[in-house]
C-alpha cells in the first residue's frame, strides 16, 4: 500500500496482538460479583500516564464522579481521548492529571489556554468522529481503518491519521489508527454485580469504548438483579466480560444530566465557569473534591437533598428510558 | 414569552445578528432531505426553527447518535443530548452509527458553524491568532465538523459577517471546503466525490460557490444589508451574481419561537450585535 502522506501527530502506537495478549492474562471471564468504590476502582485501574477514554460528557451521562475521584487521587500524565467532551478536560487538566489531549472537540476556556501556552498540555488533532471511530477499529481488534474524512485539512496534518491509495480501487482514503485505551469510563443507567450494564439513549460510543480498553470501570446509576438483565438481553449495552469494575453511583453524572432520570445543576456549571475566569479552579477543586471524601459526602454535605430532588424533577421525560 | 418580539418603536423587529441568521438558514431548510447537524447551538436552532414553523417532516440526526427526533419546545437551556432534545426519535443509535450514514451518502445537508473561512468555504474551529503550537486563543477543536463538511453531499456553514471570519488565509483548517478549489481536489486526499460546501450564511448576506472555480460567490443580501457594506467586512472579494436575491427578514412569529421555544432565556441567541428594522419593509429603522 502506497501511503501518500502523514500527518505528524503523537498517537498511541495501535498493538492488536499485544491486547488479546492482555485480554488473555487479565480479563475475567467468570460471572463475579465486580462492584466496588470508586475509589478502589480508580486506584486499581487508572495509572499515572495511562490513556483514558470516557463516554459522554459532563453535561450529559459523562462518569463525573469518576473524574472527581481521579483528582482526588491526584492522577498524573493521563492522556485523554476528547471526543465529543465538554469542560471535564478543563476539570480534569485543573486538576493537574493531564498532560496529553486527543482532541475531537472541548472546551477551551482559561483553563486550557493556560495550559497550552505554558507548555503543560499537548494537544493532538483528530475529530469526534476520527477518535470514535479509532475506538470502532480497536473494537474490531484490527490495526487501523479507512474512512472518507481528515484528508486535505490541518486536522490531518496535526493528526496521526494517513493518505494512502486503497489497494482495492486505486483511490486514495484516509486511514486511521485503531485506538487501544488503557481505562474505559463508562457511566450507565443500570448494571448488574457482574458488569451488564444498560446505557438507555444516544450514546456516543459506550460499546465500542468498553470492547477495546485494558480496564473498564462502569458507574452505574442503579444496580439491578442479574436476572432482570437476563429476562431483557436486548437491552444489555455492554456485557460482563468487559468490564473490571462497577461502581453504584447515583448522581455519577452530577452536574451533568442523566437523561430519564434527572436534569443537570445549570449554577454548578456558572461556578466552575466562574473559577476558570477568576483563576480560582484550586479553590472550586479543594470545596468539591479535595476536602470531600468521597461522591457521596459531595451530594450530602456540598450539593444537598433539596438540589438533587429538584434535579430530579426538572427531568419531565422517561418515555423511551424507562418507559 | 420571555419578551416581546416587537421593538420599543411602533412596527420594528429587533434582533441579534445571531437570530437573523438562524432565520436566514430556516428559510433554507427542505422538507424532503436529511440534515447533519453539529451539537447543540445556532445550527441546531436553525434546522429546529424550520422544523417548527414549515417543515415538521425534515429529518436529522445529530453526533451523539439520535436518528430524526421531534424534539419537546421549549428545550431546556442545556440542550445537548438532553431527554427534551431527543424525544420521540425514530432511533437512537451512536457516533460511528450517524457518521456511517454520511458516509453512505444519506445526508443530503450537514449544517455547522465557523470561526473563519476561506473563499473556497474551507473552515476554522480550531484556534485564531499565533501558530499551531503557541495560539493566542485555542477553541474546542473541528468536533463534528470534519466528518460532516467531509461526508455530506452538501455543506451548509453559518458565520458572521466580519473581515475577520472571512479571510484570505485561514489561521487552521480544521474542515474541508473545496481545498485549493482545483478539480478534484477533494477527492485527491480520500474525500467522497461530488460533495462540498453549498452556501455560507451571514446575517447580511448568503454566498454560493462557482461550480467551475470553486470560489465563494454572493448570491443574496438580507433586506437591511448593502452589498458595499457587505464586502467591506470581507478580506477577500467574493464572486458576485448578476442578479442578487433580497432575502426575507425575520418575522415577529419566528422571533417569538427562538426566544420562546427553542432558546428560552436567549442563552445563544441574545448575545451578539443587535440590530433594529422596519417590520414590513426590512429596512433598517431608528
Amino acid at each position: 500500500m502506497t501511503v501518500i502522506a502523514s500527518g505528524k501527530g503523537e498517537f498511541l502506537p495501535p498493538d492488536p496482538d499485544g491486547f488479546r495478549a492482555y485480554v488473555r492474562d487479565h480479563k475475567e471471564r467468570r460471572l463475579v460479583n465486580k462492584v466496588i468504590t470508586a475509589q478502589e476502582a480508580v486506584s486499581r485501574y487508572v495509572s499515572d500516564g495511562d490513556y483514558v477514554a470516557y463516554d459522554q460528557n459532563i453535561a450529559v451521562r459523562g462518569p463525573a464522579s469518576l473524574f472527581r475521584e481521579i483528582i482526588r487521587q491526584r492522577k498524573r500524565d493521563l492522556w485523554l481521548a476528547a471526543k465529543f467532551t465538554w469542560t471535564d478536560v478543563s476539570l480534569l487538566v485543573a486538576g493537574g492529571c493531564v498532560s496529553r489531549v486527543d482532541v475531537g472537540w472541548m472546551e477551551s476556556g482559561p483553563v486550557i489556554n493556560r495550559a497550552v501556552k505554558e507548555g503543560r498540555l499537548k494537544l493532538i488533532e483528530w475529530s469526534n468522529g476520527a477518535l470514535a471511530y479509532r475506538l470502532l477499529a480497536g473494537s474490531l481488534g484490527v490495526p487501523y481503518l479507512p474512512m472518507r474524512y481528515l484528508g486535505g485539512t490541518d486536522t490531518f496534518e496535526q493528526s496521526g491519521a494517513k493518505l494512502t491509495e486503497d489497494p482495492y480501487t486505486g483511490r486514495r482514503v484516509c486511514l486511521v489508527p485503531a485506538l487501544y485505551p488503557d481505562v474505559a469510563l463508562v457511566h450507565v443507567h443500570q448494571c448488574d454485580v457482574h458488569g451488564n450494564a444498560r446505557v438507555f439513549g444516544a450514546g456516543v460510543s459506550p460499546l465500542e469504548m468498553a470492547m477495546c480498553s485494558k480496564k473498564v470501570i462502569i458507574s452505574t446509576e442503579e444496580i439491578i438483579e442479574p436476572e432482570e438483565i437476563r429476562r431483557q438481553p436486548q437491552r444489555t449495552t455492554i456485557p460482563y466480560y468487559f468490564v473490571d469494575a462497577v461502581v453504584h453511583a447515583p448522581f455519577g453524572s452530577y452536574p451533568g444530566s442523566t437523561p430519564g432520570l434527572y436534569g443537570a445543576d445549570l449554577e454548578h456549571w456558572l461556578e466552575f465557569a466562574a473559577a476558570q475566569v477568576q483563576n480560582k479552579t484550586d479553590e472550586y477543586l479543594e470545596k468539591w473534591v479535595h476536602s470531600m471524601a468521597s461522591h457521596e459526602e459531595m451530594l450530602e454535605k456540598r450539593v444537598g437533598e433539596q438540589k438533587l430532588a429538584m434535579m430530579r424533577q426538572s427531568e419531565t421525560v422517561r418515555e423511551g428510558y424507562y418507559e | 414569552m420571555s419578551e416581546p418580539a416587537v421593538g420599543k418603536a411602533e412596527g420594528t423587529l429587533s434582533f441579534t445578528d445571531i437570530e437573523a441568521t438562524i432565520c436566514h438558514i430556516a428559510h433554507i431548510i427542505e422538507e424532503d432531505k436529511l440534515y447533519f447537524v453539529q451539537m447543540a447551538g445556532a445550527p441546531l436552532f436553525a434546522l429546529l426553527l424550520a422544523k417548527r414553523l414549515r417543515a415538521p417532516g425534515v429529518g436529522y440526526v445529530v453526533e451523539e447518535g439520535a436518528v430524526a427526533p421531534n424534539p419537546i419546545f421549549p428545550l431546556p437551556r442545556m440542550m445537548l443530548g438532553a431527554s427534551r432534545s431527543h424525544y420521540r426519535a425514530v432511533a437512537w443509535t451512536s457516533m460511528n452509527m450517524v457518521d456511517a450514514h454520511a458516509a453512505l451518502g444519506f445526508m443530503d445537508y450537514g449544517l455547522l458553524a465557523a470561526l473563519q473561512i476561506d473563499q473556497f468555504g474551507n473552515f476554522n474551529s480550531t484556534f485564531i491568532g499565533g501558530t499551531y503550537d503557541h495560539p493566542e486563543r485555542r477553541f474546542g477543536g473541528p468536533g463534528g465538523a470534519n466528518e460532516i463538511a467531509s461526508q455530506c453531499w452538501r455543506t451548509l456553514i453559518m458565520t458572521k459577517q466580519q473581515k475577520r471570519k472571512f479571510v484570505h488565509k485561514l489561521d487552521f483548517m480544521s474542515s474541508p471546503g473545496y481545498l485549493d478549489g482545483t478539480p478534484g481536489a477533494r477527492e485527491r486526499v480520500g474525500l467522497p466525490s461530488g460533495t462540498g460546501p453549498y452556501r455560507v450564511i451571514t446575517e447580511d448576506a448568503m454566498f454560493g460557490f462557482d461550480d467551475e472555480t470553486r470560489q465563494m460567490r454572493l448570491i443574496g443580501l438580507a433586506p437591511w444589508a448593502t452589498l458595499e457594506g457587505v464586502l467591506a467586512e470581507m478580506e477577500f472579494e467574493p464572486l458576485i451574481a448578476d442578479k442578487l436575491e433580497r432575502m426575507k427578514a425575520p418575522s415577529e412569529e419566528e422571533l417569538n419561537i427562538i426566544r420562546a421555544e427553542i432558546d428560552p432565556g436567549g442563552f445563544s441567541t441574545s448575545r451578539g450585535k443587535w440590530m433594529t428594522v422596519d417590520a414590513a419593509t426590512g429596512l433598517r429603522a431608528g
